[in-house]
């Protein structure tokens, strides 16, 4: 594949929940070896729509197409390629470090021979002592870094995070960002949600998506010229304020 | 195989680390057994009495249609006829199985007794498994022994009536209805376990990670289910050993096979549990969806309290698709008859028929929603 083949393809996605249509149609593509940063207000889409990439939500219409697979028919080979971090936390905060990473590997399939592999890789980029203590007593930081950690373990190509850094303080985003960005240096493809406008800045794309809709893509920079805005926040409030108005 | 060990080694950490799964697992069957051991009692209107006639004679006939007149008492008449020795291990048989709640045994020379010495006797063995019931049951044959002795009076006969007691001969309430409660809270135990289990993992969210797994559904359940059998076996030890040692109850019969069908009727518990997890939006309501849907059926319908018989049509009917209907004629009939495997092939079929119902409906609802919700 080369860098411009497309490792997620979202074609007229609608989801609808009873009377709610909560995305609304919606197309984009996730290219090769690109960080895309998917923005939008609380309550806007994003979880919806990656939670129906990763085949946790049925699609109501439309298709994604995963490294050209369709997730309505493909989906058991398509989790081999997905690694996804949800938005609402959910290693097992009773487990330790060690045991939630045993315990994800394990699911995965790894062998034991990969899992030890994969434990000493990991447990090389923390602290040796955190290893052993349970999830509960992390901070919130170092949680979402070991979250991230776990949803590496089969080593997949196409990594979903959504809102990785929600409640975590300014510096660990920075350093959760560097993560994303070596991420992307050994050839992962990323899409990441966040309501933190100020990350728009690190993604290669943006889409800003708003009730359901997407009111803008392409890059941060082209966006903030284009629009003639200092900030990607100053732009993201207009945006969907015009989008609002309509 | 390493996946579901993965899952079972997960779990075992989160039973003994959460003090919630703690309380479930440990404390509340205590407490149960305590309470209920001291509680309950019920009425009668129903007596099968096996009839085992020796004598065959016009006096041992009429004795017999004395007790055929009252509308308490269905008579059987068990295999090898109503007399010999044959009848009378039938007769056994069908006690140590609960058709029946008392054996009429009139002797051989019960008629020339009566003719020649003008007094005679017969006896009456009785299921004391329920104490309330074989005491009920004690009043109604004294009853009948003497309108029958009024009759013979008027020819000048008497005679005598023999009682010997099985199973319970100290006629203990609490012998029959601690390990009734015991199947009871075993089930709604098996029952929370895995409710709660998968209730918390949707609650926290962690069920995605495990649905977008290669993980298969059946390994998902599998891997659910082994660590909460031992769990719940340790419960069903933990309770027996309470009533043998705090309540004295007598344990006559092989604890393997009491085991065996343990073993099966909480797969059932838990399949349902897993079912009740598929309806059940968060730990509380299935918690509560789980104590309500084994509870209510187990205390009213299997015949824990209220012998089955007594049941109306309708609720005998629903009684037969309750695991604790089961099980509570295998633990009373092992732990206070010392009955063997053989006697429960029945009830160890239908468990195994009602647990795979289960088991099935849950994997099917807990797939399909896989598929579809979140």
């Amino acid at each position: 594949m080369n860098q411009t083949a497309n490792a997620i393809e979202v074609r007229d996605l609608v989801k609808i929940f009873g009377r709610f249509q909560a995305v609304k149609g919606i197309n984009f593509n996730v290219k090769q070896g690109e960080i895309l940063g998917f923005l939008g207000p609380n309550g806007a889409g994003k979880t919806t729509v990656i939670k129906m990439i990763t085949g946790l939500l049925k699609i109501t219409s439309g298709s994604v197409l995963v490294s050209g697979l369709d997730t309505q028919k493909h989906m058991d080979l398509i989790k081999k390629k997905l690694g996804y971090m949800s938005q609402k936390f959910s290693l097992y905060p009773l487990l330790t470090v060690l045991e939630n990473i045993e315990f994800f590997g394990g699911i995965s399939g790894l062998t034991r021979k990969e899992l030890r592999e994969q434990a000493a890789r990991i447990g090389a980029q923390l602290p040796a002592e955190l290893l052993r203590q349970r999830i509960q007593a992390l901070p919130p930081g170092i949680r979402q870094k070991v979250a991230l950690f776990v949803c590496l373990l089969p080593d997949p190509e196409i990594i979903l995070l959504d809102e990785p850094t929600s409640g975590v303080d300014p510096e660990m985003r920075r350093k959760f960002w560097n993560e994303i960005y070596q991420l992307k240096k050994n050839g992962k493809t990323l899409l990441v949600t966040t309501h933190h406008l100020d990350e728009a800045e690190y993604c290669d794309r943006v889409i800003i998506i708003h009730n359901g809709e997407i009111v803008w893509q392409g890059e941060p920079a082209e966006l903030l010229q284009q629009n003639r805005q200092t900030s990607i926040e100053e732009l993201f409030k207009e945006v969907i304020s015009k989008h609002g108005q309509n | 195989m390493a996946r579901i060990k993965a899952i079972i080694v997960k779990e075992f950490f989160h039973i003994l680390r959460d003090p919630r799964s703690l309380t479930i697992v440990f404390i509340t069957p205590v407490i149960m057994i305590f309470i209920l051991g001291y509680s309950f009692s019920f009425d009668l209107n129903r007596i099968d009495a096996a009839v085992v006639d020796f004598s065959q004679s016009d006096f041992s006939r009429q004795l017999v249609n004395s007790f055929a007149n009252n509308r308490i008492f269905v008579l059987h008449f068990p295999a090898g006829g109503t007399s010999g020795k044959s009848a009378l291990r039938a007769a056994e048989e069908m006690l140590r199985k609960e058709k029946i709640k008392e054996i009429i045994v009139i002797p051989v020379d019960f008629s020339r007794r009566l003719t020649v010495h003008g007094q005679s006797d017969f006896g009456i063995i009785i299921d004391a498994s329920n104490s309330n019931t074989a005491n009920l049951v004690f009043q109604y044959n004294e009853m009948i022994v003497l309108e029958f002795m009024a009759e013979m009076k008027k020819v000048g006969q008497l005679f005598k009536l023999h009682t010997k007691i099985y199973f319970n001969p100290e006629a203990k309430s609490s012998f029959f209805f601690i390990p009734g409660q015991i199947a009871a809270i075993l089930l709604m135990i098996s029952a929370m376990l895995t409710s709660v289990s998968i209730a918390k993992e949707r609650e926290t969210g962690s069920i995605a990670l495990l649905f977008i797994s290669p993980l298969k559904s059946y390994e998902i359940i599998i891997g659910k289910t082994i660590p909460y059998i031992m769990v719940a076996l340790l419960d069903g030890v933990l309770t027996l050993a309470f009533s043998r040692f705090w309540f004295g109850i007598p344990i006559r019969g092989s604890l393997l096979v009491l085991l065996i069908f343990a073993v099966l009727y909480i797969i059932a518990g838990l399949s349902l549990g897993i079912l009740i997890s598929t309806l059940a939006p968060t730990q509380k309501a299935a918690m509560l969806a789980a104590q309500i849907l084994t509870m209510l059926p187990s205390y009213l319908l299997s015949g824990l309290i209220f012998p089955i018989d007594s049941l109306n049509p309708v609720l005998q009917a629903i009684s037969y698709a309750i695991p604790a209907t089961y099980f509570l004629r295998i633990i009373r009939g092992v732990i206070l008859k010392g009955s063997e495997l053989k006697h429960f092939l029945f009830e160890g079929l239908m468990l195994v028929l009602l647990g795979a119902v289960l088991l099935l409906a849950a994997s099917r609802k807990f797939s399909r929603q896989r598929k579809a919700v979140q």
